[in-house]
């Protein structure tokens, strides 16, 4: 069952991805703004600027090009970069490690972060803990990506030298731990949003019939919450944190300045300046499909936090 | 429901214990030498505003990949440290023929590839052939001169040139002209661009695409004794305050280009220094003379006389530049000091509009870069300043690449705009800037329409003048026409600015933007 939704979610894909390509061949191509000017700046003579239109390829009409494009694509080839030396696929792939590892540890952190300060909050709703937690809430939303991760780099980095300034680090330990602050800050822009949606479902949760059953039984308390509320409450977060996918994945981009993070996003912002035209539209790609594929995981693992829901 | 409150602080502490597992020490590893000379041995950790795009030097265009590829492959002439003479570098020196289109180049004996490979002339007409050999390539323009490279012998080299050409030795010493194996070494372009080396004090020895490239010292360099540093890091900081928070900490030695508002702050930090070095840099507000009623040079001469260049240097570079008064940075050899660029004067601004044939003013428009913070502060002072003379100026703000296209394409009335050189010679410059319709570069006087058939006479005579004082006479004459024209009303020379440790020592920034890593060394 779960199989053949997954298949048919996953077969859906080709529509949507083939629709974000038309939309954003067109759309990067219709802006104004020429990559031969860009790259040659204010020494662009009329016949380097010529010639370079010919290189790229950027004379022939908007459709032909398009359909040179999709049949690279089909033949699994993205293009080559116009401005770096280098293929598409060969930046993408140097870099798509990057935001998705920073992706998952800023939904591990703020699940870390979100679940404890909930359960507090949720504990005796409105108690003092319960406003303390609403009210860092509401700081949490209201600070900007940008400002957090200074702050941050100040107190871990500059003054406890817990952790390195920027950068990305070297191997796997180094690249864990130079993705910690930026992952911590990206928690904390999500982080309230969870805490709301986790706080007010495990207050329902435990305030249920079934978990007063449950007590009734002798259920000790940390198995009420674990099992009876927690699991209840966390279908909410889970589908607060996938809705979020596509916002965190835009919010990848200034945290990636921030920290210097060689990621996607710095990537796109770049190409989209210079209109590196076949790097814009590899990342849109690559993108679409790891929005479409989160979704798709949030509905699974919908399904397994609540055996009601039947996928199909 | 304590129950609850004990999961919660063991999910609390679990998370605080990830965070300390994963941290570790970001304290920067010291050195211990201590002679009073320059120091062998080090990393210099130099933290750049943007990525490198490519390490060819017939592709470069953003001045990250020049200034590297600089440290790596060399040139047969070289500008000196004031940037106001060159010098003989991978040659020894020249003979020019009595015609002058003969120029004959000694090549110094001992200069080794970072393989251990000798320079000969080969290498040098490969490397310089390649520059010109496709039109797309973005120097090509540079080496139009030049006819053909013959190299009769293992260490001459002759360059023969279509007509007499006094730029030349500017020209062979810029980066685009630097020395590569020939033929690759053997190897395949995309192979040896992987690692690529020249004869330079370093060469590549990793690079990873929007994080950072690492130089390692060329143990064949031919000034012996050099390069100081083991190991030189560029990363790839974008962010200012990172940038700044890195050469704080000691991750980093080198800041490229702080911003102007932190100056006086890291001018009191402790460790740090700041290097304020002359520019070959000139900024103005550029006007386009296809647009009524820019055509008139009393409109020009009239917005030229009403921007204040002083509250601008002020509000945008935080003291830290000079009016200008010429097209030509005073940097360049062939500045006018008395060059006769307009400055600030709100009654002779009135007196050139009451000349023009829109006496009561108009309303124009303004091409501002968005997000570009300088070109909006810029923006919002000249559309005050130009109130008075009754010119009601709507600002156009659009992307930075659209920028260019709309300059390029004349698609503008008015747009913010500066210019630099990559050679020492005001040759590029003025050929690009100045000429206009079909002469120079072709690019109609940096895409103002300006066109004046003195200038481009000077400019012409100029190449093909060997007499340094007659070429300055020629550039002070089109500086002059120039600036009484106000093809352009010139705003300010500002300066490259890095920060950098304390330790960090024999850094100059040359007025091209360019540095010699092999003097550079790190004290302990």
């Amino acid at each position: 069952m779960l199989l053949r939704y997954i298949t048919r979610r996953l077969v859906i894909l080709v529509p949507v991805v083939l629709g974000v390509t038309i939309l954003v061949f067109f759309s990067i191509h219709l802006v104004p703004g020429d990559p031969a000017r860009s790259f040659l700046g204010d020494r662009a003579t009329p016949a380097a600027v010529a010639a370079l239109h010919r290189e790229w390829g950027l004379n022939e009409p908007i459709p032909v090009q398009y359909w040179l494009f999709m049949s690279r694509l089909l033949h699994g080839n993205l293009g080559q970069s116009l401005f770096y030396q280098s293929s598409v696929a060969g930046l993408i792939g140097g870099r798509l490690p990057v935001t998705l590892l920073l992706l998952l540890y800023a939904a591990v952190l703020s699940v870390l972060i979100s679940v404890p300060l909930a359960m507090a909050a949720a504990r005796r709703p409105d108690g003092i803990a319960d406003h303390i937690v609403r009210a860092i809430g509401l700081v949490g939303i209201g600070m900007p990506s940008f400002w957090v991760g200074t702050i941050l780099i100040i107190i871990f980095a500059l003054r406890l030298h817990i952790f390195a300034v920027a950068g990305y680090g070297n191997g796997l330990v180094g690249h864990l731990q130079s993705l910690v602050l930026p992952g911590l800050t990206i928690a904390i822009s999500i982080a309230p949003m969870l805490v709301r949606s986790l706080r007010a479902s495990m207050i329902e949760a435990l305030n249920s019939d079934y978990v007063a059953f449950a007590k009734a039984k002798g259920a000790t308390a940390p198995t009420v919450v674990m099992r009876y509320g927690l699991r209840n409450a966390s279908i909410s977060a889970v589908t607060i944190l996938g809705i979020n996918i596509g916002f965190l994945v835009g919010g990848t981009l200034v945290i990636e300045n921030v920290f210097a993070l060689p990621g996607l996003g710095s990537l796109m912002v770049q190409a989209i300046l210079d209109r590196d035209f076949p790097v814009v539209q590899g990342i849109t790609l690559v993108f679409a499909v790891i929005v479409v594929v989160v979704y798709l995981l949030t509905d699974v693992a919908y399904a397994l936090l609540d055996p009601r829901v039947r996928l199909g | 429901m304590k129950g609850i409150t004990r999961i919660a602080t063991v999910i609390a502490a679990g998370s605080l214990l990830l965070l300390a597992a994963c941290g570790g020490s970001a304290a920067p590893t010291s050195q211990t030498s201590s002679s009073g000379g320059p120091q062998h041995g080090g990393d210099l950790v130099f933290a750049r505003t943007t990525d490198i795009l490519s390490l060819d030097p017939t592709q470069m265009t953003d001045n990250e990949s020049i200034w590297t590829a600089e440290s790596v492959y060399e040139t047969l002439y070289a500008a000196t440290p004031n940037g106001r003479q060159l010098r003989p570098w991978l040659a020894t020196g020249y003979t020019l023929s009595p015609n002058h289109l003969v120029w004959t180049f000694s090549l110094r004996h001992g200069v080794e590839f970072a393989n251990g490979q000798p320079m000969t002339s080969a290498d040098v007409k490969f490397s310089i052939d390649r520059v010109s050999a496709k039109a797309s390539n973005p120097f090509a323009f540079i080496d139009t001169a030049i006819k053909s490279i013959t190299t009769p012998n293992k260490y001459t080299v002759v360059i023969t040139t279509k007509y007499p050409w006094a730029p030349l030795l500017a020209d062979v010493a810029l980066f685009a002209n630097g020395i590569l194996p020939d033929n690759f070494g053997g190897e395949s372009q995309s192979q040896f661009f992987t690692h690529p080396y020249g004869t330079g004090p370093f060469s590549v020895s990793q690079w990873v695409k929007g994080q950072k490239l690492v130089l390692v010292k060329n143990d064949h360099y031919w000034q012996k004794g050099k390069p100081y540093l083991d190991k030189v890091t560029f990363t790839d900081v974008p962010s200012d305050n990172t940038r700044e928070l890195e050469l704080q900490s000691g991750e980093a030695d080198v800041d490229e280009f702080p911003a102007y508002s932190s100056i006086s702050q890291l001018q009191s930090t402790s460790g740090v220094k700041v290097g304020i070095f002359t520019s070959s840099r000139t900024d103005f507000l550029q006007f386009n003379e296809s647009v009524k009623p820019f055509q008139e040079v009393a409109v020009r001469r009239a917005i030229s006389y009403a921007l204040n260049r002083k509250a601008m240097i002020q509000a945008v570079l935080f003291g830290h530049g000079t009016p200008a008064n010429s097209i030509i940075s005073p940097a360049l050899w062939a500045y006018d000091p008395n060059s006769p660029g307009i400055q600030y004067n709100l009654a002779q601004a009135k007196a050139e509009m009451a000349k023009s044939s829109v006496p009561h003013g108009f309303t124009t428009t303004l091409l501002v870069g968005s997000g570009d913070t300088t070109e909006t502060s810029l923006a919002q002072i000249v559309q005050q300043e130009l109130k008075p003379l009754g010119i009601n100026v709507t600002l156009r703000p659009v992307d930075p690449n659209s920028e260019y296209t709309d300059i390029q394409n004349g698609q503008y009335s008015m747009a913010f705009n500066y210019d630099t050189t990559d050679i020492i010679d005001p040759d590029e410059l003025i050929s690009f800037s100045a000429m206009g319709g079909n002469t120079g570069q072709k690019t109609h006087a940096l895409f103002t329409n300006y066109n004046n058939v003195n200038v481009d006479t000077w400019a012409q005579d100029a190449e093909r003048t060997f007499s340094q004082s007659a070429r300055q006479a020629l550039y002070n004459k089109v500086q002059i026409q120039v600036a009484n024209d106000a093809i352009m009303a010139y705003l300010y020379y500002s300066p490259f600015v890095y920060a950098y440790s304390t330790k960090v020592h024999g850094l100059d920034i040359y007025p091209t933007g360019n540095y010699h890593l092999e003097n550079v060394w790190l004290s302990s």
